[in-house]
């Protein structure tokens, strides 16, 4: 009963997208409004429509109802509440559900929004929005139908993916991806919309880099999340592989944060619009090419853990979203052409540009690196891959430039710089750095890649903090407030920009934190007897015993761990096991990691022996990963504070006086070298 | 010279669709077998019924080794379609089970409820499994009368894959 419910649903819910597309597009055109009002409601329709069938879902799982083909392979009796919940998106049925649930959800919320403003626009918008609704509907009533019958029915089934349920992140790390994979379909439908009406004003750029920065956010904490779950869960002592779904999350992150960037060019100069909005569509189609990716067993992964006869329409659906929006780009392309020339070499546009260039650089080489296999295997028939390595080595300089580009960006002027500018601006800065690399040499790093990314993480620090201290100088002198006051209210007036900073300061921590723990670790493998100890950098390990049982919540896992003490800067015990569940093939490993400020002790169980009782054990010190996930939580706030909406203040005689060229201007931190930072800006801000 | 811009499209497209349709039709968890030519790995057993069984004994027939478990949703389908096979194919073929990663007793419930009498192997520790290199089951190998592994199936049987498979083997234990 409740299964069928759930299927019903879901053919009305592709009813009602289909109407609402339909009703969207004809409204535009004969702008009838009545016909427009019904298709926004069959949006927050679509939506409800959805959240049925995924209510549906979850009570089957927590029923354990293997009518439910879905149930019969990803639950078992034993199942834990918790993770049968999240069985939702442990495979390729459920985890379209979902994604439609989180796509109509922001397709609702987008409409509802902006219902009475950009009339032109957001019809098209909501037909673009309606249109990917019902694909996804579409896929969920034929080839995925997530609420496929079986019989006879199966006693038991085997249980969510052994990965899936080894740890709870696997409750946080899919829906944030999912949360900035289908948020970034609405900015796309923006995109779409501009081109379509002839808008691409500020206006819409206003609106979109918020509909951007929003999956972007998720995004970030979603790649940072499933880092952090590979770091604690996998058991090899590191968090990033390449790995093809890993670069799937990662492309249209590259493209989306190119774009957060050169919409500000757009914004204050009136350019680079055409590659403004290739930017954002890119950015959805690399959305629908991990979803490809991961979903339908294209490329071997550890993710695509289904194949499927979804695969087609998939790439039926990126061939009509490329194809489509490229064809309108191509048809708008002169009326989109910049009508200023571009900035000059030394100056912020440049920077901005250059800062473009790379994040494409890099997106185009994951992409290769990604599909590289496919494609030679296509051509020549010969199985090849490219390895972590090859990415690593090409993307480092790549990311290096980044950082460097962080630094001076912001630090440079709209325009043209002067010369002296330049030397004042970054004397300092260049003496910290140099100083980081000395320190960083002194503490025994000597590779190139790790040096630079500290000496550079140093100069962007030393830069970003003059900004924030002269900003605040300033103020406090005009205003008679005292600094950490000043401070406050310039960054909460000057939000984008210093939430920007922010971002950039959790970029920089992390960039140090892999450059360093990539380069800097100790790692140390033993095969011991009860009561023998190994030395791994600074700690005495000593293993004590071992212990096989069942867990607690899941008796059918068995549960086999090694309980070792450990002595050193810090000192205490851990247990590090291996678990066997009943339908995976090996047994997964479950790393017991003790975390500090500077350093995490890692050990991963590799073998034992039950007879002799002896055990395998790989104990690795990796310096200051925790950085990484502090990093990535930095970037998370400093984009929440970016995005935090401001009070409106009403332009005044700045505005006459600031509007124009190279002078002190608003928010992003445009301003010239000579400008008098917060003041003249803050009359100009706009809701970020 | 203005409309060559329109070229843009197929220069994108076109690649990329052709790589990603490339993709289709494989499936990237399954590995050809390593023992497809090679002999069946030896061992010794005990079945459901607490029966020793050897490699050795299943010679002079072909066989049917079937990798399956009772939480496995696919192998409850798969368990008629055996049924059916052992019924048609009567004594030429022997039909073997292997319990993988499960416990006897849920076995034991299976084979009550869904019928079938052919022998099951109990597989503890997986060695077997590990022998064969089965990544999941279900998962089954047909091997020949004089012992050598013919061809695998990824996934459930259908009644078309057992009659394509069964026959070439059927007609070389004729010739024998």
């Amino acid at each position: 009963m409740i299964p069928t419910l759930g299927h019903v649903a879901i053919v009305v819910g592709l009813a009602f997208s289909v109407w609402a597309a339909i009703a969207f597009i004809v409204g535009a055109r004969r702008r009838d409004d009545a016909l427009l009002a019904s298709a926004q409601r069959s949006v927050y329709a679509t939506f409800a429509l959805v959240a049925l069938p995924c209510m549906a879902m979850v009570i089957s799982l927590l029923t354990h109802d293997f009518s439910v083909l879905y149930v019969a392979r990803n639950n078992a009796t034993t199942t834990p509440p918790f993770f049968s919940v999240i069985s939702l998106w442990a495979a390729l049925e459920g985890s379209i559900l979902f994604w439609t649930l989180l796509l109509t959800g922001y397709a609702s919320l987008a409409i509802w929004r902006h219902r009475n403003r950009h009339a032109a626009l957001m019809p098209w918008v909501g037909a673009t929005l309606a249109l990917i609704a019902t694909f996804f509907f579409a896929v969920m009533t034929w080839p995925g139908n997530p609420f496929t019958r079986v019989t006879p029915v199966a006693m038991e089934g085997p249980g969510p993916n052994a990965l899936l349920q080894n740890h709870p992140f696997m409750g946080l790390h899919p829906p944030l991806l999912y949360l900035g994979y289908t948020g970034l379909a609405v900015p796309f439908a923006f995109g779409v919309a501009a081109l379509i009406t002839r808008r691409t004003d500020e206006e819409w750029l206003g609106i979109v880099r918020r509909w951007t920065l929003v999956p972007w956010i998720f995004l970030t904490l979603g790649i940072t999340a499933g880092a952090f779950w590979s770091y604690e869960v996998l058991g090899w002592g590191g968090y990033w592989a390449w790995d093809p779904v890993e670069n799937a999350a990662l492309l249209p992150w590259l493209t989306a944060t190119a774009f957060i960037h050169s919409s500000m060019v757009a914004e204050r100069r009136g350019t680079l619009k055409i590659w403004t909005v290739a930017l954002v569509i890119a950015t959805f189609t690399l959305t629908l090419l991990g979803t490809f990716l991961t979903r339908s067993g294209v490329v071997n992964s550890v993710h695509s853990f289904t194949q499927s006869a979804i695969g087609p329409w998939f790439l039926a659906a990126i061939t009509v979203a490329l194809g489509g929006s490229l064809a309108l780009l191509v048809w708008r392309l002169p009326e989109l052409a910049d009508a200023r020339p571009p900035g000059a070499p030394v100056s912020r546009e440049s920077a901005f540009l250059f800062n473009n260039v790379l994040f494409l650089g890099i997106t185009f080489a994951v992409l290769f690196g990604t599909l590289y296999p496919l494609a030679a295997e296509a051509i020549s028939g010969v199985k090849v891959s490219l390895g972590g390595p090859w990415f690593s080595q090409v993307n480092a300089p790549f990311f290096l430039l980044l950082i460097f580009l962080m630094g001076v960006g912001p630090a440079l002027p709209w325009g043209t710089a002067r010369w002296s500018t330049v030397r004042e601006r970054f004397a300092v800065p260049v003496i910290v750095g140099v100083v980081g690399v000395l320190c960083a040499w002194a503490l025994g790093m000597r590779q190139a890649p790790p040096l630079a990314t500290v000496g550079l993480a140093g100069f962007v620090v030393a830069i970003m903090g003059d900004e924030v201290v002269r900003g605040a100088r300033a103020r406090a002198r005009a205003r008679g407030e005292a600094p950490p006051v000043a401070a406050w209210r310039l960054a909460t007036r000057n939000r984008r920009r210093y939430g920007g900073y922010l971002v950039h300061l959790g970029i920089v921590c992390m960039a140090t934190a892999v450059a360093v723990s990539a380069t800097m670790g100790s790692a140390t493998t033993a095969t011991l007897h009860p009561g023998q100890s190994f030395a791994v950098r600074g700690y005495t390990l000593t293993y004590q015993r071992l212990v096989t049982e069942a867990l607690a919540d899941d008796p059918r896992v068995i549960e086999t761990r090694a309980e070792v003490a450990y002595v050193g800067p810090r000192s205490g015990s851990l247990a590090t096991a291996l678990r066997a569940y009943p339908n995976a093939q090996a047994e997964i490993a479950s790393p017991a990691v003790s975390t500090s400020l500077g350093e995490d002790l890692y050990v991963t169980l590799l073998a034992y022996d039950p007879a002799t009782r002896t055990v395998t054990l790989r104990a690795v010190v990796n310096p200051i990963v925790v950085w990484i996930w502090l990093g990535g939580l930095v970037v998370g706030a400093g984009a929440v504070f970016a995005i935090w909406p401001e009070r409106r203040r009403v332009p005044v005689k700045a505005l006459a006086t600031a509007g124009a060229g190279v002078g002190p201007a608003p928010d992003l931190g445009p301003r010239s070298a000579d400008a008098l930072p917060g003041d003249a800006a803050a009359p100009l801000r706009e809701g970020a | 010279m203005r409309h060559l811009r329109w070229l843009l499209i197929p220069i994108v497209l076109v690649p990329l669709v052709w790589v990603l349709n490339f993709g289709f039709g494989r499936d990237p968890a399954e590995i050809p077998s390593q023992l497809i030519g090679k002999p069946l790995p030896s061992f010794r057993l005990v079945t459901l019924d607490g029966q020793t069984m050897t490699a050795e004994q299943l010679r002079g027939k072909p066989i049917l080794i079937n990798f399956w478990a009772s939480w496995c949703a696919p192998c409850v389908a798969e368990h008629a379609i055996l049924s059916d096979a052992q019924r048609r194919y009567g004594d030429r073929i022997t039909i073997v089970g292997v319990l993988y990663q499960d416990t006897a007793d849920r076995g034991r419930t299976f084979v009550a409820r869904y019928g079938g009498d052919w022998p099951i192997l109990l597989d503890p520790g997986g060695t077997l499994a590990l022998d064969f290199g089965v990544t999941g089951p279900p998962e089954s190998y047909f091997v020949d009368a004089a012992g050598i592994v013919r061809a695998k199936q990824f996934g459930p049987l259908t009644d078309a894959v057992l009659a394509a498979r069964v026959a070439p083997l059927l007609a070389a234990a004729i010739d024998r």
